[in-house]
């Protein structure tokens, strides 16, 4: 076994920072966001074309992953449909707290432009969104910035205290 | 905080006791390898399926309906969101069929501009294809290639037209714009690269044992099975019929290049998976071809990028802007929409996932009385339903990888 | 006065048609112009009979009458080469004749020809599955009953196949809006939290264009964000756009424009 000696007085001293509960949880939160893989539609595509090698998401904490128990946000990427609609809301209520929604295009936010009979006009009207993303497709830059706006909206919270009921019912 | 909704408790996922032993599992429709918004319904004894039962239609946004509420010209970015991983074939199969119906004659500097956006969004289809279907089988490495390779064309394209996805590059009649300066130098760039990247996938996955062992002899598709389905495209070729539409009816300039159509009699996940790889190195020797051809066209002067045709086609910008007849049929043209013959039209082209058709009725109005759109995809997913039964529930991953569906096209 | 709007086509109708305007026809060719074409042509006329049939943009378009497609189909795949069926459905009607035309879209390999046979069948009617001959028609019949309420004879699944099970109405129907009916606007809502919820979470916003800033419910000013629910007045401080608290935040450093490198070559 490797022997390892810190030498408290060198090297910039002890190890130990000093923080609140809610800085060091707020940072965890925020620098963490496991998104849900919710590739709908179009924006789907530049939702994993972020996540590739150019747009590289790993580098803000942000893994993918399939399944809503492990996820902090879901990305609404694409067109959300009325056949679609229920298995968002059980998706949505699957996840753990604390959760946010990212709503992805133009789709997404309000219909976009598929103003016709079989789509949701705003998948605001199933769940709350934390962050609407203009665009159709929104670029990768733009998820990315969104992400960014998210941590900032994480950081802008108390942790200690628990969530404020978002809209809807 | 859960909130109270209507939604009954939901174990339709998973049903045991059943009296024949038989598990009911449900695929989706929301599942990371499923493509999209594909939903089975999988019967299962022990790991082997029984039954299948595939469920579509999540993301049906009623495109044919929008397209007999709309002038055939404002239906063109609609089409973009069917096939959206090669947005310009669709693009492209809309106007040929509108351009068929009212016997439209593109100038050859728009044709061989086209066929270069379309030979490019093969190539990106494909890749598209490699790095998902590796993704699912567990190949991390060869979807971070494939993408990095990927983002190359989209630049191309994305300083053609200002879009990554959603092109809107081609026009009824032509094309709206000329290529840009640096298009040729980049397309040469990436295309000499190009053997050297497919040799990268190759060396990756052909001798890969895990790769060959979910590939080979996985999914097999007879001729016959392949034929009744009403498959196209590489699924087709795969299978043992050496169709290529842009063969043996050629529209555009196909007639004019030179390219092999390369088809398997082996059907299977990897004859399939060797069509996509072949298919990338004949689209690149298409695209050199049409370098040349454009650069024959900017020697000879042909510089008409839109058809001549004042009752369905707006003039030139710079006619737009300085003469008043023009002015005038423009206006009506955006406005009103065009008006072309009454009659019936059914055009199929080669798009990277198989045969794209439109079907367009129209009876004389701005807007199509029926369009509907055949989409290569729709059925080969319903080709799962004859496919699945036989094989174990990891096969069902790589088959729906290798059956390239694409669900903005499946339920349009 | 109302501008009178029929109700059995709720499309979308041009708003202005010259009074004079007649609108070209696309050309028509007899059969006899092709020889593969009329050979198929005699060949079905030997089985059963045909009402019409014409050439128009190089395929062959053959009227039967619907009692006939399943044999018609048959001869088709199995004498005259015609292997795939690539494409089946139907062409709403109703307020012309009172009926639906369905078109089977069929493809030679080995002749490299496409030609479409096309029936008429009157409103309430069902056809004859041809499931058996082309597995592809499953599906396409399906998808037919789900848009058009056609029902076909003898397949095995009748069921909708695009629209939810529970879905009422069929959505390519002339006299279905586009934009849905009353079940449709309230469909997802209706499903997920109960009528009851209607009130609360409010009608669908239908109207593309309409851009409310006095709207805080939906849709925040960017750069001049309030509160949920806010009266907006119209002077609210521009909040500054910023992705990170000024001065970093804890264990970060924030992004520094003067000690970053553009890169301005993208194929680098």
């Amino acid at each position: 076994m490797a022997q390892h000696k810190i030498n408290y007085t060198q090297n910039g001293g002890l190890p130990v920072a000093l923080t609140s509960i809610d800085k060091i949880v707020n940072w965890g939160r925020s620098n963490s966001i496991w998104a849900l893989t919710y590739g709908l539609a179009c924006c789907g595509i530049e939702m994993m074309a972020s996540g590739a090698s150019r747009y590289d998401f790993d580098r803000f904490g942000t893994i993918f992953r399939a399944s809503p128990r492990q996820a902090d946000v879901m990305i609404v990427a694409g067109t959300l449909t009325k056949k679609h609609a229920e298995f968002i809301k059980r998706l949505y209520d699957q996840m753990t707290e604390p959760k946010w929604v990212i709503s992805m295009g133009s789709c997404a936010n309000t219909g976009g432009m598929f103003n016709t009979y079989a789509t949701v006009q705003g998948v605001d009207r199933i769940i709350p969104v934390d962050l609407y993303l203009p665009g159709c497709a929104p670029r990768p830059e733009t998820l990315q910035y969104g992400v960014m706006l998210l941590q900032k909206k994480i950081r802008a919270n108390h942790a200690s205290r628990a969530q404020k009921a978002k809209r809807l019912m | 905080m859960q909130v109270k909704n209507r939604l009954s408790p939901f174990f339709e996922n998973i049903t045991f006791d059943r009296e024949d032993n038989e598990m009911i599992l449900n695929f989706g429709p929301q599942h990371p390898s499923a493509h999209g918004q594909l939903r089975l319904m999988l019967h299962l004894q022990q790991e082997m399926i029984v039954k299948a039962h595939p469920d579509i239609g999540y993301l049906h946004r009623g495109m044919e309906k929008m397209a007999e509420n709309m002038i055939y010209n404002e239906f063109m970015p609609t089409t973009d969101r069917m096939d959206y991983i090669a947005s310009s074939s669709n693009n492209y199969g809309f106007a040929l069929a509108v351009e068929r119906l009212i016997g439209l004659e593109v100038p050859r500097r728009a044709k061989v501009i086209r066929m270069m956006l379309l030979e490019i969004n093969r190539i990106m289809s494909h890749l598209f294809w490699l790095a998902t279907t590796a993704l699912d089988i567990g190949a991390m490495t060869v979807f971070l290639f494939a993408f990095r390779e990927r983002e190359y064309l989209m630049d191309i394209i994305e300083g053609y037209c200002g879009a990554r996805l959603t092109h809107a590059a081609i026009r009824i009649g032509g094309v709206p714009l000329d290529i840009q300066e640096s298009f040729i130098t980049q397309l040469r760039t990436f295309l000499d690269k190009l053997p050297a990247n497919i040799k990268d996938y190759e060396d990756l996955l052909d001798t890969n044992r895990i790769w060959l062992m979910r590939m080979e002899e996985v999914g097999t598709i007879s001729k016959e099975m392949a034929l009744s389905w009403g498959c196209s495209g590489p699924m087709l070729r795969a299978s043992g019929v050496a169709w290529d539409i842009r063969k043996e009816e050629p529209y555009e300039l196909y007639d004019e290049v030179e390219f092999r159509v390369p088809y398997s009699d082996k059907g299977d996940n990897f004859a399939r998976y060797r069509m996509y790889m072949e298919e990338m190195r004949e689209s690149a020797k298409i695209l050199y071809q049409t370098i040349d051809m454009y650069e024959k066209t900017v020697k000879e002067g042909q510089t008409e990028l839109m058809a001549h045709a004042p009752k369905y086609v707006s003039a030139p910008k710079l006619d737009i802007m300085t003469q008043n007849y023009s002015l005038m049929q423009h206006f009506v043209l955006v406005t009103q929409g065009m008006r072309p013959p009454v009659g019936e039209v059914y055009v199929a082209t080669e798009s990277p996932k198989g045969e794209l058709g439109f079907f367009i009725n129209s009876q004389g109005g701005p807007y199509p009385y029926r369009l509907k759109l055949r989409a290569p995809s729709f059925w080969h997913t319903g080709i799962l339903t004859d496919l699945l039964p036989g094989h174990y529930i990891p096969d069902v991953v790589s088959i729906i990888g290798t059956t390239n569906i694409v669900f903005g096209e499946v339920d349009r | 006065m109302r501008a009178y709007k029929p109700k059995d086509d709720v499309q979308k109708k041009a708003y202005y048609t010259d009074r004079f305007y007649v609108s070209p026809q696309v050309p028509k060719f007899s059969v006899e112009d092709d020889e593969v074409f009329a050979h198929d042509l005699e060949a079905i006329k030997a089985k059963v009979e045909v009402l019409d049939a014409y050439i128009q943009v190089g395929q062959m378009v053959v009227f039967i009458k619907p009692e006939d497609n399943y044999k018609v189909l048959e001869l088709l795949r199995d004498r005259c080469e015609y292997t795939q069926l690539s494409e089946m459905s139907a062409i709403d009607w109703l307020a012309k004749s009172g009926g639906f035309e369905i078109f089977y879209q069929m493809l030679s390999m080995n002749k490299r020809k496409r030609l479409r046979i096309k029936m008429f069948i009157n409103k309430g009617e069902a056809v004859n599955s041809v499931e058996k001959l082309f597995r592809s028609a499953d599906w396409s019949e399906r998808e037919m009953f789900d848009m058009f309420g056609i029902e076909a004879n003898g397949h095995p699944f009748m069921k909708r196949i695009l629209m939810p099970y529970d879905w009422q109405g069929h959505p390519l129907l002339k006299t279905y809006p586009l934009q849905g009916d009353e079940f449709a606007a309230w469909y997802e809502v209706d499903k997920i939290y109960g009528k009851e919820a209607r009130d609360i979470i409010g009608p669908e916003l239908r109207d593309t264009a309409k851009v409310d800033r006095y709207d805080s419910e939906r849709f925040a000013r960017l750069g001049h964000e309030v509160p949920k629910g806010t009266k907006i007045t119209g002077n609210e401080p521009k909040n500054e756009q910023n992705y990170q608290e000024e001065g970093g935040v804890f264990m970060i450093k924030k992004f520094d424009k003067k000690d970053s490198v553009v890169i301005d070559d993208p194929q680098r």
